[in-house]
């Protein structure tokens, strides 16, 4: 790893107190006064340790109220840590909330004077990148409005030219991008992407895993206060995502317990690439996945076998059956069947899978029995969707140079 | 450098909230204490028929109270706004990262300036009337003010932090600055008071200013306490009141 470290944070935790009564404000004032602390607390954010080294960019990932705006809040200073601390180095930039320190009854060039002195650019620095700020917001003649009477587009506007004329070391953003129109947020995206090749160093909260993926390199996915993944972005979005996919799936439908006795059919096993338990098997993007099932038949006919792939929520990828592709599972002995499938080069993008196995009788009619395995793709692709198709491209110029998610 | 930059954006957007759409503008600062002067000088004069004792070297009744209503606007306005300066800027603090002390520090530095601004040309106004004003006075009364202002800020830090966690403060607060007014030595000479009482005035920490000021610009009477004393006084209190700003501000964002 090279580049020095800009952000660090050691055991980071930040509490609220629990104020509910007048009474309860002296009682923590006279606390805080003699410097006791609060024992009844209530802890949004717990031991995090972050590292960020220049020309990193690292994405903040996770649900509402785990803990990102906060975490934001301290690395910017607006908030101060109830335990470990922060160290930042060089100048930090931050696009926080939508216009944050903007006054409404004040015009947007007054706003972005005082924004400007608020990230501590001198009155010298200011002058010479006014006409570069208000460029870049490009919001005509609102520039002399009142800000009360700007949209909440034009606000970011202003907001993000204010923090792009900063050039900060370090740019700290929370999801203002999703505000603006699509032009600006192209203007956006491409300013950053820009600003990474330059050897900027970002970190960025967003809950689009397109925008986390294409300009963030780490990511650190916080849940309940506490990092529960850090480190490279597919990996973290991934089980982000698997995470996500997982709560939303019917819990019912997992609930049912395998009653199989006395059934006419029933399944013995089901392995992924020879894993037959409940932890997820690993499959590299475009490697093979084998699935072997073993079934039991009471009257020694031969069933017929499903394969499917679906999303952790439930949603179907894919299905097949020995019946539709003219095959018949081997016997193994007189009630016992085995058949094994493969799936070469698999196309499923990155993420979650189940795959599921179900026994039909002989004439494909009625269906007996399901075991479900957890599958997980793992690869560093950015396409969208559940599977690869292939594609070619055509009437395409030479490809441009832009690699940041490439390094 | 770029705090300095801050500050004066502060003071000069506190300045430009308190005229904003105002037909008088900055005007106000004048006329507002002006006609303050003028009812209390007509009260004085016709109504209590009041005379400055000292004879033929007491000076007339409206330079008296000059003296004393000006410094004590300039510090009760500046106390009392700026103890809500950190709550009334919640909104500033809870999305920027900035030293909280410059809200206070800017909320007290526009209220002395604008009253220093109408210092000035009351002063002005004496001295073509034909006041008779010590010379010497005038760069002694711009050090007393200077003294007057770290003194408020002293009191306004300690407010403005204790208000973030009892709102019930900056309320209680306006309506007890009559009473500090009364006591101490704004509208009356400290020789009005019954001998006995006299003395109690020098618990008042703004009761130096006013005689102070009068006895600099106009040559009468004496301070109750020596100068030295009350400089410390106010150095005393700009650092308890700095003291306990900076021990409570880490955790303003919490209760605002």
């Amino acid at each position: 790893m090279s580049g020095d470290v800009l952000v660090r944070a050691r055991g980071l935790g930040k509490s609220y107190p629990q104020v509910f009564r007048p009474r309860d404000r002296l009682r923590a004032l006279w606390r805080l006064l003699r410097g006791v602390a609060d024992p009844n607390a209530s802890v949004v954010l717990h031991d995090v340790d972050l590292e960020v080294r220049r020309g990193e960019s690292l994405g903040l990932i996770g649900e509402n109220g785990a803990g990102k705006s906060t975490l934001l809040k301290l690395l910017t200073g607006v908030l101060t840590p109830t335990t470990g601390t922060v160290a930042v180095h060089g100048r930090l930039g931050a696009l926080l909330e939508l216009g944050a320190g903007f006054h409404p009854e004040y015009s947007g060039r007054d706003n972005i004077a005082m924004s400007a002195a608020l990230y501590g650019l001198s009155a010298q620095e200011m002058r010479e990148r006014y006409d570069e700020i208000v460029a870049f917001a490009d919001i005509g003649h609102y520039i002399d409005e009142p800000v009360k009477h700007y949209s909440s587009g034009m606000v970011v506007r202003l907001g993000f030219a204010v923090v792009a004329a900063l050039r900060p070391d370090v740019l700290i953003t929370d999801e203002v991008l999703a505000v603006g129109d699509e032009s600006f947020q192209r203007k956006c995206v491409r300013w950053m992407e820009q600003y990474l090749e330059d050897g900027g160093t970002l970190i960025l909260v967003s809950h689009s895993m397109y925008h986390v993926q294409k300009l963030c390199r780490h990511a650190c996915w916080l849940r309940h206060g506490a990092i529960a993944a850090y480190g490279d972005v597919f990996d973290v979005t991934q089980a982000y995502l698997a995470y996500h996919e997982a709560k939303s799936a019917a819990p019912a439908e997992r609930a049912a317990a395998r009653n199989v006795h006395g059934l006419e059919f029933h399944l013995l096993d089901l392995r992924l690439n020879g894993i037959g338990h409940d932890t997820p098997v690993l499959v590299e993007f475009a490697g093979t996945l084998r699935v072997d099932i073993v079934v039991h038949s009471r009257d020694g006919r031969v069933p017929v076998i499903v394969v499917g792939v679906a999303r952790v929520d439930g949603t179907p990828v894919y299905g097949v059956s020995t019946e539709m592709d003219g095959v018949q599972p081997a016997a193994e002995d007189a009630t016992t069947f085995r058949i094994e499938v493969e799936f070469p080069q698999l196309t499923l993008l990155p993420g979650s899978y189940i795959v599921k196995a179900h026994p039909l009788d002989s004439e494909g009619v009625r269906l007996f029995d399901t075991i479900e395995r957890p599958l997980t793709v793992r690869g560093s692709s950015r396409e969208l969707g559940l599977v690869r198709l292939n594609h070619t491209w055509h009437n395409a110029a030479s490809p441009r140079l832009r690699g940041i998610s490439g390094g | 450098m770029s705090a300095l930059a801050l500050t004066t954006h502060f003071v000069r957007r506190e300045i430009r909230n308190r005229y904003l759409g105002s037909f008088s503008g900055g005007l106000w600062a004048l006329i507002q204490p002006l006609i303050q002067l003028a009812v209390y000088g007509f009260v004085w004069i016709y109504v209590f028929r009041m005379r400055i004792p000292g004879g033929d070297n007491a000076p007339g009744i409206v330079a008296f109270l000059a003296l004393g209503v000006w410094p004590w606007n300039a510090f009760a306005e500046a106390v009392v706004r700026a103890t809500t300066a950190v709550q009334d800027n919640a909104a500033l603090i809870g999305k920027v990262a900035l030293p909280r002390e410059v809200l206070v520090f800017s909320s007290v530095a526009s209220s002395f300036l604008l009253h220093a601004l109408g210092f000035c040309a009351i002063l002005l106004v004496f001295w073509l009337y034909g006041t008779p004003l010590r010379g010497l006075g005038v760069p002694l009364a711009a050090a007393l003010f200077l003294q007057l202002f770290v003194l408020a800020l002293g009191f306004a830090l300690l407010f403005a932090a204790i208000q973030v966690f009892v709102r019930d403060l900056g309320q209680t607060l306006a309506q007890l600055m009559p009473l500090w007014m009364f006591a101490g030595p704004v509208l009356y000479p400290r020789d009005y008071l019954p001998e006995r009482f006299r003395g109690w005035l020098d618990y008042n920490p703004f009761t130096f200013y006013p005689e102070a000021l009068r006895e600099t610009l106009l040559g009468y009477g004496s301070t109750g306490t020596p100068w030295i004393v009350a400089g410390v006084i106010a150095l005393a209190l700009l650092a308890l009141g700095y003291g306990v700003f900076r021990r409570l501000s880490p955790h303003f964002e919490d209760f605002l």
